[in-house]
């Protein structure tokens, strides 16, 4: 054989290694982030989720089902989440949306509220973060479109830009009829 | 104090897998044999610190000691005990630990047995290993301290994710882990080769068995895996296609190759350079996967302790660890040169396109699961690889595989003359088609993808059947000479048999699970009756349902769904009790399904949300055979087990029944 066959592993791992190293450093960074990452709810029933409302009343999610609704994580802790604001209150006219508060103090989520605005629906407190695992959040903020038998239909990562609200989440909301 | 004693143990342990790189080094460079000793001495004792390490932190978890940041975050004081002692290797810290302990036992092993291998051999085995844990342990010391205590110890601990909470799970990362640390030793007995320039029979037939143990923990361990996905995860399936998957998929398709092309190196002295470069591979990838489930680069429903900073580490052990043992095979390996000299048509050629077919299988595995990040790479967009990919790539592969698996054992080492083999090709063919008639019109089967299937399985069998019959001569001879034949045939004959029927068995499972499963999702009220498709399974039967009462359970609170199933006479067969547990430490809720398994197949139930007026959706499947699945990994891990053992007592003997 060859004495340039047997190269050729070295050549395919390095090539891995790259490929590997790109994503892991991109990530690192915040250059790549998990915007649009297929998820592994996707066209799946949301998990079921109970939580307190500010008001510590157990909310079962599943209550909202007939309608689409959009969930949302976020904290009173987090910029992104400030930043998208307006896009939610745009999107509280079109769709009833279920904030979910991420790890937060309950005061400073009241406060958040007060003066960011409150396009929620209802309220849930996610106290330890633990539901947020059950729904493979990756961070703060994170939307969700449901639909109304509560089927996740969209899911993103980051928060909600121009780009995403017009073309992302209107192409569900059409789809909804919304 | 017990903790810290632990965390000194683990830094002394560092210090002797340090000295176990350069004891042997120096010996072999100055020749000097007390130095080869010592290095079987260092590695027993770094095994023997590492496990007093083990202790410790186990003792932090078993007594729950939450001033350990580790027990605090990962444990709680009304967890079972089981879970307290699993809880250990339920998150990414602990579970290294528990890499670093089988690695250290795998080379303690090594050193105290195994007297035939020459002591300048071992050395270099054990210096490679060396390199291997003293990455790992820095990784461990550096970066994710196990032992790190809290300043203000919390009352008590934040709990397991209940979703780990499970008999399955607490068993799968230690079998899964034995299986990828087992790899580590042929990677090092391949690097240590590659170095000596030795690899030869007696290499084959001193790695065998590291591989065998290795091959066989690794087909528990994913079995064990998929079975927990298949009952905790609640969605009816039992393999996704995931990266976590596919990552102990892939070094298992790798392992299996290897297994076959090291019977060819110790049987007739080919397939070197291959053999080396398999056992390189085998252990890349399962560095691979470690890096893809911790660095949490690809999304996956399994990734629990995923962490980038910690993936830069693993990226650089993967650079050193893979990219310098391939190097020195682009180096050394045009040197091993081969003598053997076989025909196309024999053993040895099937075995070649078992390997073949293995490793295709494994790179399209890879390919699938590195996709989305080349493609991002290039085009910048997320996307994802679902099974429509591997169903339409990895199942064609495995169909070629199960049809030369059938046919591979009756050929003859280095030539085979295949008249003879034509009468028993044309019966197993005939038993393939009688098969496939009768089940196209006993089950109105008309789907192309499942008639083959079933052909292929028949075809199998009736492979696995002939060559025994071959073997033993049967109604050529008297049958009490044929059963003396065969209570003769060596032990890895029957290995062979054992470990390709489980093979069967599985595929069967899955076949009949992929084409005749059903699914009903309805929303029911309490005290209604839900029909149940029919399916092999049974005709005509229903589901009871009484409605959702709360329990209690140690840890959590309950609503459970009262089913009872009944066949089509109206007769109860079963009851099945789906529940959603609410654990109020966790704050979280966990789904379990009810399951009532039988040979014939299972009965699977899960409880949806809802309440009294609106009623509660429930998701029912029936899945044929299914259990089939795990049964057939059980017996080919027991294959591999006859395997070893065959290999033990047939030291010198040579197979030539076929």
């Amino acid at each position: 054989m060859n004495r340039a066959t047997f190269i050729i592993p070295l050549f395919g791992f390095l090539v891995i290694a790259l490929i590997a190293g790109w994503a892991l450093f991109g990530m690192l960074d915040g250059q790549r982030s998990d915007n649009q990452l297929p998820s592994a709810l996707l066209n799946k029933p949301a998990p079921s989720t109970i939580l307190p409302d500010l008001d510590s009343q157990q909310i079962d999610l599943s209550q909202f089902k007939g309608h689409p609704i959009l969930v949302n994580y976020f904290a009173s802790w987090c910029a992104p989440c400030r930043a998208e604001a307006p896009a939610l209150a745009l999107l509280s006219k079109r769709i009833k949306i279920v904030g979910i508060a991420y790890k937060d103090r309950h005061e400073d989520t009241q406060k958040f509220l007060t003066e960011y605005g409150n396009p929620f629906g209802a309220v849930l407190v996610d106290k330890d973060g633990m539901a947020a695992i059950s729904w493979g959040v990756y961070g703060v903020p994170e939307t969700f479109v449901l639909d109304s038998s509560g089927t996740v239909l969209l899911r993103h990562a980051g928060p909600i830009t121009r780009k995403v609200l017009e073309q992302d989440i209107e192409e569900v909301l059409e789809d909804l009829k919304l | 104090m017990i903790a810290e004693a632990g965390h000194l143990f683990l830094i002394i342990a560092f210090a002797l897998s340090v000295l176990q790189i350069f004891v042997p080094t120096y010996g072999i460079i100055n020749q000097k044999p007390d130095m080869l000793a010592a290095t079987a001495t260092i590695a027993l004792f770094a095994s023997g610190f590492v496990f007093a390490a083990f202790l410790a932190l186990m003792h932090g978890f078993v007594t729950s000691d939450f001033s350990i940041a580790l027990v605090a975050e990962h444990s709680h004081s009304s967890k079972p005990m089981i879970y307290k002692i699993s809880g250990l290797w339920g998150n990414h810290e602990g579970s290294l630990l528990l890499w670093i302990l089988i690695l250290c036992l795998f080379g303690a092993v090594l050193a105290a047995r195994f007297k035939t291998i020459p002591a300048r051999f071992k050395a270099r085995i054990l210096g490679v290993q060396g390199v291997i844990a003293t990455a790992f342990i820095a990784f461990s010391l550096f970066t994710s301290n196990p032992f790190a205590r809290l300043a203000n110890a919390p009352l008590d601990g934040r709990g397991l994710n209940p979703v780990l909470q499970d008999p399955g799970l607490a068993m799968h990362p230690p079998m899964l882990y034995i299986g990828y640390v087992g790899l580590s030793l042929a990677f090092a007995f391949a690097v240590a080769g590659l170095i000596e320039g030795h690899i030869d029979t007696l290499w084959a037939r001193w790695v065998r068995p590291f591989i065998l143990a290795a091959w066989c923990a690794l087909t528990l361990g994913i079995g064990l895996g998929s079975w927990w996905a298949y009952y905790e995860l609640g969605w009816g399936g039992w393999w996704f296609w995931d990266p976590v998957e596919n990552a102990s998929l892939m070094p298992w398709l790798v392992a299996t190759a290897l297994l076959h092309s090291v019977l060819v190196l110790e049987r007739r002295g080919a397939l070197k350079s291959w053999t080396v470069l398999l056992a390189i591979l085998a252990f890349s990838l399962s560095l691979l996967g470690t890096f893809i489930v911790r660095s949490g680069i690809l999304v996956s429903v399994h990734s629990f302790a995923s962490d980038p900073s910690r993936g830069v580490f693993i990226l650089a052990i993967l650079l050193v660890a893979i990219g310098i043992p391939l190097a020195l095979f682009a180096w050394r390996g045009p040197k091993l040169t081969s003598a053997a000299d076989f025909g196309i048509i024999s053993r040895e050629g099937m075995l070649i396109v078992n390997n073949l077919l293995l490793v295709s299988s494994a790179v399209v595995v890879l390919t699938g699961t590195l996709y989305p990040l080349a493609y991002e790479l290039a085009n910048g967009g997320k996307i994802s690889v679902g099974p429509p990919y591997f169903i339409a790539t990895f199942n064609p592969l495995l169909a070629l595989m199960a049809i030369g698996m059938a046919i591979g054992p009756l050929f003859a080492w280095r030539n085979q003359p295949l008249g003879r083999l034509r009468r028993i090709f044309s019966f197993m063919a005939l038993a393939a088609l009688v098969g496939m008639i009768s089940y196209v019109f006993g089950q109105n089967q008309t789907g192309v993808a499942a008639i083959a299937a079933a052909g292929i399985i028949i075809w199998l069998v009736a492979g696995i059947i002939a060559d025994i019959a071959v073997r033993v001569q049967l109604f050529k001879v008297p049958v009490a000479h044929s059963w003396r034949r065969f209570t003769g045939l060596p032990v890895a004959i029957h290995a062979v048999t054992v470990a390709h029927f489980g093979f069967a068995l599985f595929l069967f499972g899955a076949v009949a699970d992929s084409y005749h499963r059903s699914e009903t999702i309805i929303r029911a009220k309490a005290n209604s009756v839900i029909a149940l498709p029919d399916t092999v399974m049974g005709q005509g039967r229903y589901v009871e349902f009484a409605g959702v009462e709360a329990r209690e359970g140690p840890n959590y609170i309950t609503q459970t769904a009262l089913l009872s199933l009944h066949d089509k006479n109206a007769l109860k067969l079963g009851t099945l009790t789906p529940e959603i547990r609410r654990f109020p430490v966790e704050q979280q809720t966990t789904s379990e399904a009810a399951i009532r398994s039988r040979l014939s197949g299972d009965l699977y139930a899960v409880l949806g949300d809802g309440n009294q007026t609106i009623g509660w959706t429930l998701r029912i499947y029936q899945n044929p055979f299914i259990g089939f699945i795990w049964i057939g990994a059980i017996v080919m891990a027991f294959g591999g087990g006859l395997a070893m053992v065959g290999g033990r007592r047939h030291k010198t003997t040579n197979d030539t029944t076929s």
